[in-house]
């Protein structure tokens, strides 16, 4: 099935979640240029918040011995290092680190790698873990019960972390749960109104959601 | 005839509440340490998850059975003893156990307590389960995974006793209850741990584009480029022998009985269990609810709607009927 396709066909509710994943990926592309001091307290304030949000889950991790989970989403520049332990920890750093190893300072003891979409479906819940790992969609590598009790601590919480991170950023937080409803018939309305263009306008907006959707890769700049 | 009760798996309370929005009958779900076979880190209950479980649950008609299934240690009963008891004081519908000992203190000690006789008192044959039922009162048993379904059928017309069997999720080939194998390779295993093959002992390594599976000092498997991986289960182990590697015990395949409801119909059975309490909430609502729909087809004289998601979501992407029409048996 070619990609325009593939998006044609996608439901509504999926083609939403497709772009709002997307943005969220493009955001985390910021997250470099910010500096180090700046996005390790971004990132404090995130940890934080999914804290106050998740009591059972993040305190959980408080109480495990103190180890290192690399979290590499292999289509994004950056990867997540989340220290459990007493000294509970969530950073970005750039991705390509040698792993388990040396990672910015710290050892991973495991490392957890796949697609960004994947990763954060696994992370709300939204996907068996174990169905992509015998997909091979996912590798781990490392302490494999570490793996697994993050893994089990996280599925037995309803997160949605694009709502929890954006409920620190003012304005957008109200705006989320609006575009969230709205999204589905919006992108059906556009798809009415596409139906009515000439058809190499029509070839070229399917590019354009394609590539902003993450089914086709974006154009080198 | 009244339908099948459909006995879903949890591991989480997110879990217990996807299982039981999908339409379970029952949730199993065992309390967080060894006195369950699924006794993995960041699994199962606490005491206070176990009160919101059975308050969930039953505000939506849902039951909720606990596990006990493993074998208390000698000179240390207490861990057993304790979740018999709270089960008991959270009000749950039934304990699954399987220690005689164990069933004989929860006969006595509680009385109205339901008991049900785990898959891994291996009780395969009718003298055996009569026993169960004279001795402690049990009311219903969780068959083990060997039996053909003909004999299934003979049992049911012997006992009088529930029978309850899986109908989808991992295969134990070994009789249940008894087998060493994990214990053997890591010193751990499901009957007194609570855990086969542990976490803490596996590890997946690369190895160019293959991927290589290891179990303490034993390599389990190597999975090929485009082949897709399995746990690292000594049974379902690819092992080589005269030069070939070959699956000796088992293949790392699912079992999936949705074709034989006829036939567990027939033979008598009361409940049918989904395996995967490790398994995440997405794998569990997604099974619950294709068992759901099969289920309520079923029992109004439909065709029973067949789910491909299924297919996808288990352990070497393939499924099987197990023994209940192995045609070597
Ligand atoms: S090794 Fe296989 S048969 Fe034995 S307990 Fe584990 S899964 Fe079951």
């Amino acid at each position: 099935m070619r990609d325009s396709d593939a998006t044609a066909h996608a439901t509504a509710d999926e083609r939403a979640r497709r772009i709002e994943t997307q943005l969220s990926r493009a955001g985390l592309g910021l997250v470099p240029r910010m500096g180090r001091r700046v996005s390790d307290r971004l990132f404090d304030r995130l940890l934080h918040l999914l804290t106050i949000r998740h009591p059972r889950a993040f305190t959980a991790f408080r109480a495990m011995p103190d180890a290192c989970l690399l979290i590499e989403p292999v289509d994004t520049p950056m990867a997540f290092l989340l220290r459990v332990g007493p000294n509970l920890s969530l950073r970005a750093l750039r991705r390509g680190a040698a792993a388990p190893g040396d990672v910015g300072g710290v050892t991973a003891d495991a490392v957890v790698r796949g697609p960004y979409a994947q990763l954060l479906d696994l992370l709300e819940g939204r996907i068996d873990g174990d169905a992509l790992f015998f997909r091979r969609e996912l590798t781990i590598v490392g302490d494999t019960a570490l793996i697994l009790a993050l893994r089990n601590t996280l599925d037995g919480e309803e997160m949605d972390l694009l709502a929890d991170a954006m409920s620190f950023a003012g304005p957008l937080a109200h705006a989320l749960p609006v575009l969230r409803r709205n999204a589905g018939s919006i992108l059906d309305r556009l798809d009415a109104a596409r139906r009515l263009l000439p058809s190499p306008l029509r070839r070229g907006l399917a590019r354009v959601e394609a590539r902003l959707s993450g089914l086709a890769p974006a154009p080198e700049a | 005839m009244d339908g099948f009760e459909l006995i879903c798996p949890a591991g989480t309370p997110a879990a217990l509440r996807a299982a039981v929005d999908a339409g379970a009958d029952a949730v199993y779900l065992g309390f967080r340490d060894e006195t369950n076979a699924r006794n993995f880190p960041g699994l199962n209950f606490t005491r206070e998850d176990v009160a919101e479980a059975v308050a969930y649950a039953h505000a939506r008609k849902v039951e909720v059975f606990v596990a006990i299934n493993t074998y208390p240690q000698a000179g240390g009963l207490g861990p057993w003893r304790r979740a018999v008891d709270d089960a008991a004081r959270l009000k749950v519908d039934a304990v699954i156990l399987a220690d005689l000992g164990l069933l004989d203190y929860a006969a006595g000690r509680h009385p109205d307590l339901r008991l049900h006789l785990s898959v891994q008192a291996s009780a395969a044959n009718a003298d055996a389960i009569q026993l169960y039922r004279e001795a402690f009162g049990v009311r219903r048993v969780v068959l083990p995974r060997v039996l053909t379904v003909p004999e299934i059928a003979r049992l049911n017309a012997q006992v009088d006793v529930e029978t309850e069997v899986f109908v989808f999720g991992g295969l134990c080939p070994m009789a249940e209850g008894r087998c060493s194998l994990s214990s053997y390779a890591t010193g751990l295993s499901p009957n007194k741990q609570g855990v086969c093959s542990p976490a803490s002992h596996v590890r997946y390594e690369p190895r160019g584009a293959a991927l290589a599976s290891t179990l303490g000092d034993f390599t389990i498997n190597v999975f090929g480029a485009d082949e897709p991986a399995g746990y690292p289960t000594l049974c379902k182990g690819r092992f080589v022998a005269r030069d070939t590697p070959a699956y000796l015990f088992e293949e790392p395949t699912s079992l999936n009985a949705m074709d034989l409801l006829p036939d567990l119909k027939a033979a008598g059975v009361r409940a049918l269990k989904i395996e995967g309490r490790q398994r995440g909430k997405a794998y569990i609502g997604a099974v619950v609810r294709a068992y759901r729909e099969a289920l309520d087809a079923f029992a109004a004289g439909r065709p029973v709607p067949r789910s491909a998601d299924l297919q996808a979501m288990v352990e070497g992407g393939a499924q099987t009927t197990g023994a209940y029409k192995r045609a070597w048996r």
